[in-house]
């Protein structure tokens, strides 16, 4: 599926949007997601990520220009196939019903007539909850539950995830747990990802970021590139110097309060 | 061939009997739906083949050791067509239409009395008698009443017409209206009922308009078991304005004007024995 | 183990079902039945049983279905209004003496008045191109005050009659019930059942939220749209049967997830067979309680269903909240 493709997986095109009524939160957008790419897409609260994320999964259609899935326009797939190559994680994982690890996993293969490769126990021993499948997913921990959607993502087969702020409310230690798992995934599956977030810091330890400010892009690349002090003072709002820790990471610190 | 087809046809005719209508002789297992019905059949001399009555049924006294059969809105099916009846005897007011299809589609002889005004009592009873073969007897009781509402109409005539007022319940306040033997009553004797413009039989009526309508005689029933006398005085005194009120013009009467049967002469007697 | 509670959950409710057969108020002895007990059984008690049956089951398996459509689990076919504006319909009917379909004419009346105003739910939940459950909950709560109000106006101005028929009907009234109405009901309870049952997948995939549901290939706005339809089917037709019988819906489907899972392949039809299961008992123990009134089955629902609903909230693991 995804190793032999060379070209952009996703692109955007002078892409647009607008609720109706509303004014523009995407304006004149391009970018392209490379096969393989482990994507941050960094900006303020209400920058645009999540509409951004939203189109490209699908859930929302641009007011003008266009975005393509695999070298094919995404309106043209259907539901079902769309599904086996692309996932969307939203920021809040709202369930109160008592489903079992095992049925959310299972769930993964709703858009498949013939079952894919991958089994419900091969996806959750990926994510580690081999040993809690029967356990209601109302009695797991917030990072457990993100480790269920990732193992349903994974049965779904889909090559590109879309996540949406998925290490808010996670306390550190969760979420370097959670960003060491997709890498682990992305280099043993060959999945695509482009996770939204607004922490610098840890944008900063990204291989590739996007930096966003009012549905335009102020940057792609390196961080080192992209996120400048001049460039993250025009996103944020906030003067920062970037530091070099003592084995070469990369942090910033921010004007006192 | 035409002739033999007429015989035939003559028979045939004979033998269907009509839907209301029924054979000469009494049917020996009757089902009462209304209480109004019971006392008339006890009037008629069936009380014992009276085989099932309603829970509201208690009058006479014998009725209330009857079998029951549930209620009048809604009577249990099962327990009626266990009583195994010949006839069941339904009203139009208080029972409902369903019943009558429903008791049909079992194959069950009902007969629906349709008199709702007092003076069409007296044409219901023979109507029933006949159904029930027991026509002499509902001849003399329809006489009974055509001969009291005759003397009560009469009573009232050339009088005055004093307002008047029925009080069903006090609180909520809910007095007799038109469509009820109660109003009809009232109007036999000559008088006005000052709740004739309502729009229901018994409706809540606002203190308000009793005030403004100023009637000179209060009529409180005395029905289930309560002690209206105790009841009545806090609407009593929300009236105090009113000249029923004002002159002790109130009086307590019985429920006999409840139900339209028999005893509702001795309703009419009770209503004109206090304006005098 | 689930194979097992299967196989419980089926002989109970089937013992349920012959016991509000032969059971109360008198008991038929099916091996030794005279004529009259025989047509006592097929003319009133079996379309009884069978009206509490399409009933319990439209009621367990709407509930089910709005709980994942609205994601509330508090949800309940007559919290979205439908109860009030069917009995407003019906008290129309009863009230004005509308007899021009005969016996059919109310629950006609009834299955009318619960249609519209599930469209008229549909109409004011609609923004953007479909339902947003949000909106639906509100339009419900707004659309079941208003039709409320107008039905209490009415009955505060009609007779005593009229009155104690509208009330005995909205409390659930299956004493009249006959093979009439049967026939007709059961299209639509079927029909609503299949649909939902069609798309039960898309309804588990909905409860996750509509963000995976889309993730997962559905096409959101039309799975809720259908399950709504399906809803509706199945409520319209259960109060043209027998009236407002409250509780089914609200409690069927927290039982049947405590007991078989959440899974809404096995929910849906479960809480439509315990939904059936339980107003039959209601029925039975309705006309068996002080014969030979019976207490309208609406009221029994509610005296069982509402104490033992209390009892699962303080239990804290059986309710899904």
């Amino acid at each position: 599926m995804s190793s032999a493709f060379s070209g952009p997986i996703l692109e955007f095109r002078g892409v647009s949007f607008n609720y109706p009524g509303e004014k523009r939160i995407v304006e004149d957008l391009s970018f392209s997601v490379g096969n393989g790419e482990f994507i941050g897409l960094l900006g303020a609260n209400g920058s645009g990520k999540s509409t951004i994320l939203k189109l490209a999964s699908g859930m929302l259609h641009p007011a003008a220009g266009g975005i393509t899935l695999w070298d094919k326009p995404l309106s043209g797939y259907r539901n079902k196939d769309r599904a086996k190559l692309l996932s969307y994680f939203p920021q809040h994982l709202d369930v109160n019903v008592p489903f079992t690890v095992r049925e959310i996993v299972g769930m993964g293969l709703y858009p498949y007539d013939i079952p894919p490769q991958m089994t419900v126990d091969e996806a959750l021993e990926l994510v580690g909850l081999a040993d809690k499948a029967e356990v209601p997913v109302t009695n797991l921990s917030g990072g457990e539950r993100r480790r269920v959607f990732i193992a349903m993502t994974l049965i779904q087969g889909a090559g590109l995830l879309l996540l949406d702020e998925p290490l808010a409310n996670l306390d550190i230690k969760y979420q370097i747990e959670f960003l060491r798992l997709l890498r682990r995934l992305k280099e043993t599956k060959g999945m695509s990802v482009i996770m939204a977030l607004h922490d610098i810091n840890i944008a900063l330890q990204f291989g590739k970021v996007m930096l966003i400010k009012s549905g335009s892009i102020l940057g792609a690349g390196s961080p080192e590139t992209v996120l400048t002090g001049v460039r993250i003072e025009q996103a944020f709002d906030v003067a920062v110097e970037i530091k070099k820790s003592d084995r070469g990471n990369a942090y910033i610190v921010h004007e006192q309060w | 061939m035409n002739k033999l087809l007429i015989v035939i046809f003559v028979l045939f005719a004979m033998t269907c009997p009509p839907a209301n209508a029924g054979p000469e002789s009494s049917p020996g297992r009757i089902v009462s739906l209304a209480p109004s019905m019971t006392e008339v059949l006890y009037a008629l001399g069936l009380g014992d083949n009276i085989v099932g009555v309603t829970t509201f049924c208690d009058h006479p006294e014998e009725a209330k050791k009857k079998p029951k059969i549930g209620g009048m809105s809604n009577p249990s099916l099962e327990a009626i067509v266990s009583s195994r009846p010949d006839l069941v005897v339904m009203t139009t007011d208080g029972n409902p239409r369903e019943v009558e299809e429903r008791l049909r589609s079992l194959k069950i002889r009902t007969y629906v009395f349709k008199a709702r005004m007092l003076h069409e009592l007296p044409g219901g009873i023979r109507e029933l008698g006949a159904a029930v073969g027991a026509r002499a007897r509902a001849d003399a009781l329809a006489r009974d009443v055509e001969t009291g509402l005759a003397r009560s109409g009469a009573q009232g005539a050339g009088k005055p017409k004093k307002k008047v007022l029925f009080i069903v319940w006090p609180e909520p306040l809910i007095v007799a209206g038109p469509g009820t033997a109660i109003h009809d009553a009232i109007t036999l004797l000559g008088m006005e009922n000052s709740a004739a413009r309502a729009k229901t039989a018994y409706p809540r009526y606002s203190i308000e308009e009793i005030i403004r309508e100023a009637p000179e005689v209060l009529y409180i029933g005395k029905g289930s078991g309560m002690d209206m006398i105790a009841v009545s005085q806090g609407i009593l005194k929300k009236l105090a304005a009113v000249p029923a009120v004002r002159n002790g013009e109130v009086c307590y009467v019985g429920d006999g004007l409840y139900r339209l049967g028999p005893r509702v002469i001795k309703g009419i007697e009770e209503l004109a024995e206090c304006v005098h | 183990m689930r194979s097992l509670r299967y196989w419980m959950f089926g002989a109970v409710t089937a013992a349920i079902f012959c016991l509000a057969l032969f059971a109360g108020p008198r008991t038929i002895n099916p091996f030794e039945m005279n004529g009259m007990e025989r047509d006592i059984l097929f003319s009133i008690r079996l379309p009884r049983v069978v009206v509490a049956l399409l009933m319990g089951m439209a009621l367990g398996a709407s509930g089910a279905v709005l709980q994942g459509v609205l994601r509330n689990p508090l949800a309940d076919p007559y919290i979205l209004g439908i109860s009030s504006g069917a009995s407003l319909a019906a008290a129309l009917g009863l009230l004005s003496g509308f007899y021009f379909f005969g016996s059919v004419s109310v629950p006609l009346a009834a299955f009318i008045g619960a249609t519209l105003v599930s469209l008229l739910v549909g109409v004011f939940g609609w923004k953007r191109g479909g339902l947003w459950p949000e909106r639906l909950l509100l339009a419900g709560i707004g659309l079941n005050f208003l039709f409320s109000a107008v039905l209490m106006l009415l009955m505060s101005l009609s007779s005593d009659e009229g009155l104690r028929r509208a009330v005995l009907w909205m409390f659930g009234d299956l004493s009249m019930a006959d093979w009439t109405l049967i026939p007709s009901a059961s299209v639509f309870v079927v029909a609503g059942l299949g649909i939902a049952l069609w798309r039960s997948r898309a309804l588990n995939a909905l409860i996750l939220g509509d963000e995976f549901a889309h993730s997962l290939g559905f096409a959101v706005q039309r799975e809720r749209l259908l399950m709504f339809a399906a809803m509706a089917l199945m409520t319209s037709a259960s109060v043209s049967l027998g009236g407002t019988i409250g509780f089914i819906g609200l409690l069927m489907p927290h039982i049947v997830r405590f007991l078989l899972g959440a899974d809404s392949r096995v929910l849906i039809p479960a809480s439509a067979v315990a939904g059936g299961a339980f107003l039959c008992l209601a029925d039975l123990v309705g006309r068996s309680l002080m014969p030979p009134l019976e207490l309208p089955s609406g009221t029994v629902t509610a005296l069982i269903g509402a104490p033992y609903f209390l009892y699962l909230l303080r239990r804290k693991d059986v309710l899904s909240i």
